[in-house]
């Protein structure tokens, strides 16, 4: 009689065995919060190529339009925002801006170049670049950096 | 016969799914994916306006501040006798002479009730890094007019 009740007992948890999946999902949608809140809108392409300077007094971006990205790599050769396009001088720089500036135009969009120089390459590279810009009537500059170092 | 139905019955009633390998995976690829990658530092903005963007039509109320960049990294404000030299260790990212300058400079134009204007001559041999710098100084006293008198070679 006892080994009956026994035997009864210990096969209904088995009988009803489930996994309980709430915490797991309760976990995923933590997880899927805590990334999307984390994560940040890319503004502009970067090439990684360039490590830009550091400048504490930066401020974060925030607006992405109207931006012509000209990337300077430390041996002087320009990209443009794709990073595969190459500018190989101020005339293909000054090409490119113009392009860029008259269909920023017609979008009503205020147009600055986006200077992602790197920080070991020397200053006649960025002159190149800004003067190209000036020629095509672009002078709001904006200077890609880091707050701190990365 | 009897048996045969029992069997059935017994298989029907309990479909179930084992989705344990499953979360095994998921957990698995999550942590391979959080150890693998790498945060990317967000970047930020160093704004100037070439002079062309804000054309004035007369002489400037002050007279504009020169600063010099040589390819070594050393720093000068002025020009001729009155040339001061400034920070020199480009292994520093402050400039603290060249900010009291700017400092100074910045507050008299403002007394004057005018907007203080920059000329900066950086030799083509000096780093992005060191003139950055400079940029990053004038930022830090609202001054955003920048002329680069040596857009040249």
């Amino acid at each position: 009689m006892a080994s009956s009740k026994l035997r009864n007992a210990s096969a209904e948890p088995e009988a009803e065995c489930a996994l309980d999946m709430s915490p797991m999902i309760d976990m995923v949608f933590l997880l899927l919060i805590f990334f999307i809140v984390n994560a940040t809108a890319i503004i502009v392409q970067t090439d990684p190529n360039v490590r830009p300077p550091i400048a504490a007094n930066s401020k974060r971006q925030e607006d992405g339009s109207g931006r012509i990205v000209v990337n300077i790599r430390p041996d002087g050769t320009f990209t443009a925002e794709d990073f595969n396009t190459v500018l190989p001088g101020e005339d293909e720089i000054y090409d490119m801006v113009k392009t860029m500036k008259d269909r920023h135009q017609s979008l009503g969009v205020v147009s600055k170049l986006h200077l992602r120089g790197d920080k070991e390459s020397v200053f006649r590279y960025c002159r190149t670049a800004i003067r190209g810009a000036a020629r095509a009537g672009v002078d709001q500059v904006v200077f890609g950096v880091f707050v701190r170092e990365p | 016969m009897a048996r045969h139905r029992k069997y059935e019955a017994a298989e029907e009633s309990n479909p179930a799914l084992d989705i344990s390998s499953l979360i095994d995976v998921c957990f698995l690829l999550l942590i391979y994916f959080i150890v693998t990658s790498t945060i990317t530092p967000r970047e930020s903005d160093l704004g100037m306006a070439l002079p062309a963007a804000n054309p004035s039509t007369g002489q400037p109320e002050i007279e504009p501040m020169f600063i010099r960049i040589e390819a070594n990294g050393a720093i000068y404000t002025g020009s001729g006798a009155s040339q001061q030299a400034m920070d020199s260790d480009t292994s520093v990212r402050e400039l603290p002479l060249l900010r009291g300058q700017l400092d100074m400079y910045a507050s008299a134009a403002r007394a004057a009730n005018s907007k203080p204007l920059v000329q900066i001559y950086a030799d083509g041999e000096a780093s992005q890094q060191r003139v950055i710098d400079v940029l990053n100084a004038l930022a830090g006293v609202n001054i955003n007019s920048v002329t680069f008198t040596d857009l040249v070679n």
